[in-house]
């Protein structure tokens, strides 16, 4: 460490250097501490936890009983010990409330003014944060499973929705209209829309993941079909049969993008998660061993921001799963919570992860620092004792 | 031979009492080993070996300690220990087989680290895939020292070449092992030896070099990859001469002899897929629909969906029979266990039940790859634990 800052110092070194060395070396000490708590408001599971991307200070959760609260994330006390406050929160006697569980929420990409939240009940509302109130809403003819806007997209603002029709609909959020649907007739999705997620390098890239065992990537402006199907078995196929081409062996669940989205990484329920290349669609084959995956709904999982190595943290059961994405490596499980967890969020200021479960917890995992040196606690213990109390002479045990 | 080995261990008394239970699994299994494949994937070359050269420590053993300086003073033990009886015994031990860091560590409460270097070279040298275990901070540190350019500490025991490996870590090697295991005598040479992608994890521990050196493979045309029906998952690997001499001699004088032999010849060499689309076949290689109904009935295409095949074995509906209920069986046996689990080394000494026609080994690789168990490092070795979910 002390290296790493002479070098930058010097200039040997890129300044870029230290911090991703520093920025791996805290998320590999990444535990449940006990100084850091989230205020407990949820009465039910929670499905989907996001930060938002301005400041990393404000996240809001959404629960499976409809109500969607919103922390602040940010230790402006001037002791370790800290939990999470709830700012606000649109609870369940909220005359705005979703009627059914929350699947989805996130904030709107530029700025906190606004978020985006869509449930069971078939809807998409978009929300005020300071009023509280919803601003429009979106009605479909199934229920919603996930949705997500696009946090580079400065020409547009469509919400992509990923509902239990075959079709992918995106809504604009200027116009207030859901009228653009991405379904063509062969080479659409066929069963329910598990995921979707825009592309952090391109405006108008979005991946969808559906019940079908398929990944397609969109170009949003084409009309006439999807851009790539990926294929597990990175066969020669034509591009006309794209219809053979499965990504999993089993429902898709989840979708991510790498923070440079040049990769997308996909998790299913056939227990495996994949990596793929998001510019052709071609599978890595990096292999991460088995990734247990029960959930019938989406399964929420980021990746890291700022370290040499970028992580990858997937809920396994009622534990995270922390692997290095490039290698395929598992570094570690993360154990605390006490049923199966949903959904997790990485801070990349700060490197903690915030995890969901049906537990009605979200837990905080916070970079352990190391215990401080033994050999100054034995000079602190020598002078606590107060002076008028100290024996003139000196301590004759050893000696009698 | 075998006779010759076992007294000359009998001879040496005292010190092979201690040993004597593993000992006489040991040549248990090899008596019971498939008689038809010599050396057959029985490769208890660490434990066969043992008995003659009781006074050696086996390879990786020997070379995997990194001596922790309390430990080795703490095992030669002058003075106190030499009037007691196990003291003695323990020295012995010690100077006779060298296995200081084994019965140290069991002496001394041992750090974490110390479980993983420890465990005997039967489960490791068999299974390096096992070696991986998912402990909550065991392995970060490993990270660490290349982010900060610091000097990586020496792997414990899996990349120094190891002689009871072989090949540490090609994928191409592990195949070739283990089409070694597979009992061709029980299938009467009409199916070639497929080994499974899920085995080759359990040889080859880093899994995406694995998968990549598989496609690799795969791409030059050594080896075909089947899709084994009963689980999407598992792939089967054959050598492609294997299975072009098996299915040319499986055809012989049928009357779909000919499709088959333009489909060997035109298009297995061109693609290397595990499936096969409606128009690839007939515009690209030039197959009329009664051709491909007969690669069909030869058992070379399974149908896939309307309109493609996975490429197949001919006559493999027996392996994979068999190997689901070996598999089941072998998995049964590590459930009605104590805790739901077992030594490896207690399994594979263990009497192979009927359902297991393949050989215990090649159902534990398979397993182990699979990660339908999972493997422990305990100071006696490797433990195979059914998963909590």
């Amino acid at each position: 460490m002390l290296g790493f800052l002479l070098a930058r110092q010097a200039g040997l070194d890129d300044p870029l250097r230290l911090r991703r060395a520093e920025s791996t070396r805290r998320v590999l000490g990444l535990e449940l501490n006990k100084d850091r708590d989230v205020e407990r408001i949820h009465g039910n599971g929670i499905n989907t936890l996001d930060i938002e991307p301005i400041e990393a200070r404000y996240m809001l959760s959404g629960g499976s009983d409809g109500v969607i609260v919103l922390y602040d994330l940010e230790n402006s006390s001037r002791q370790p010990y800290y939990t999470c406050k709830a700012v606000c929160s649109v609870g369940r006697n909220h005359p705005d409330v979703h009627k059914y569980s929350v699947e989805t929420v996130q904030w709107y990409p530029h700025d906190t003014g606004m978020f985006t939240s869509s449930s069971f009940d078939k809807t998409l509302k978009v929300w005020d944060t300071n009023t509280l109130q919803t601003a429009d809403v979106f009605s479909f003819e199934e229920t919603v499973y996930s949705h997500h806007m696009s946090p580079v997209a400065t020409k547009h603002c469509l919400v992509a929705v990923g509902t239990r029709g075959p079709k992918v609909q995106l809504c604009d959020l200027k116009s207030g209209s859901c009228s653009h649907i991405l379904q063509v007739m062969f080479a659409g999705h066929r069963q329910e829309i598990l995921a979707v997620s825009w592309s952090p390098r391109c405006e108008y890239v979005l991946a969808t993941a559906s019940a079908d065992s398929r990944v397609k990537l969109w170009d949003v402006r084409r009309a006439s079909g999807c851009l790539i199907t990926v294929d597990q078995h990175n066969g020669k196929k034509s591009q006309a049969v794209e219809s053979a081409n499965t990504a999993h062996n089993g429902k898709v669940n989840g979708l991510c993008f790498t923070s440079d989205g040049l990769h997308l990484l996909t998790v299913g329920t056939d227990n495996r998660m994949r990596l793929w290349n998001s510019s052709n669609g071609e599978n890595t084959l990096v292999n991460y061993g088995k990734v247990c995956n029960d959930s019938r709904k989406g399964l929420k999982f980021t990746v890291s921001y700022g370290c040499s190595a970028e992580f990858v943290f997937v809920p396994y059961g009622s534990t995270i799963a922390v692997y290095t994405i490039y290698s395929g490596e598992q570094i570690t499980m993360l154990k605390g919570h006490y049923k199966s967890v949903d959904c997790c969020v990485f801070r990349s200021n700060f490197q903690e992860l915030y995890s969901g479960s049906r537990d009605c917890n979200i837990l905080a995992w916070v970079p352990s620092l190391s215990e401080p040196v033994p050999d100054d606690d034995e000079t602190t213990t020598k002078s606590q004792l107060n002076p008028a109390f100290e024996d003139a002479w000196s301590s004759s045990d050893e000696e009698g | 031979m075998r006779c010759s080995k076992r007294s000359a261990s009998r001879s040496r008394g005292g010190t092979q009492r201690w040993f004597s239970a593993l000992r006489d699994s040991t040549i248990q299994r090899r008596w019971r080993a498939d008689p038809s494949a010599a050396r057959a994937g029985v490769r208890f070359t660490p434990e066969s070996r043992a008995p003659a050269r009781r006074p050696r420590v086996p390879g990786p053993e020997r070379r995997r300690r990194k001596p922790i300086p309390g430990r080795r003073a703490a095992a030669r033990l002058p003075g106190p220990l030499k009037g007691r009886v196990e003291g003695s015994l323990v020295l012995r031990h010690l100077s006779s087989t060298r296995r200081a860091g084994l019965l140290g560590a069991r002496r001394h409460c041992s750090a974490p680290e110390d479980a993983v270097s420890v465990s005997p070279s039967l489960s490791t040298g068999l299974f390096p895939g096992s070696l991986r275990s998912r402990d909550m901070s065991r392995k970060r540190q490993r990270l660490v020292p290349d982010g900060f350019g610091l000097k990586r500490q020496r792997e414990r025991g899996q990349a120094e070449a190891d002689p009871l490996r072989g090949e540490s870590g090609s994928a191409r090697a592990a195949v070739a092992e283990l089409v070694q295991l597979f009992p061709r005598s029980l299938f009467e040479d009409a199916l070639p030896p497929i080994a499974l992608r899920s085995q080759v994890y359990s040889l080859v521990p880093d899994r995406t070099a694995a998968d990549r050196q598989l496609k690799a493979l795969q791409e030059q045309g050594e080896i075909r990859i089947i899709q084994l029906g009963f689980d999407l998952d598992a792939h089967g690997i054959i050598f492609t001469e294997d299975y072009r001499t098996r299915v040319l001699k499986a055809c012989d004088g049928r009357p779909y002899a000919g499709a088959v032999q333009k489909f060997l010849a035109s298009v297995l060499p061109a693609c290397g897929d595990l499936s096969f689309q409606q128009d690839q076949m007939t515009q690209t290689f030039g197959f009329r629909d009664p051709e491909i109904t007969q690669l069909v009935n030869a058992g070379v295409l399974t149908v896939r969906d309307a309109g493609s095949w996975w490429l197949a074995v001919p006559g493999a509906g027996r392996f994979i029979k068999y190997f689901v209920k070996g598999r089941q069986a072998v998995l049964g046996m590590v459930r009605k266990a104590k805790y739901r689990e077992l030594l490896l080394s207690e399994l594979l000494g263990r009497r192979a039940p009927a359902a297991v026609r393949l050989g215990l080994t090649y159902h534990v690789h398979d397993l182990i790859g699979a990660q339908l168990v999972d493997c422990v490092s305990t100071t006696s070795g490797t433990l195979l634990r059914l998963p909590e979910t």
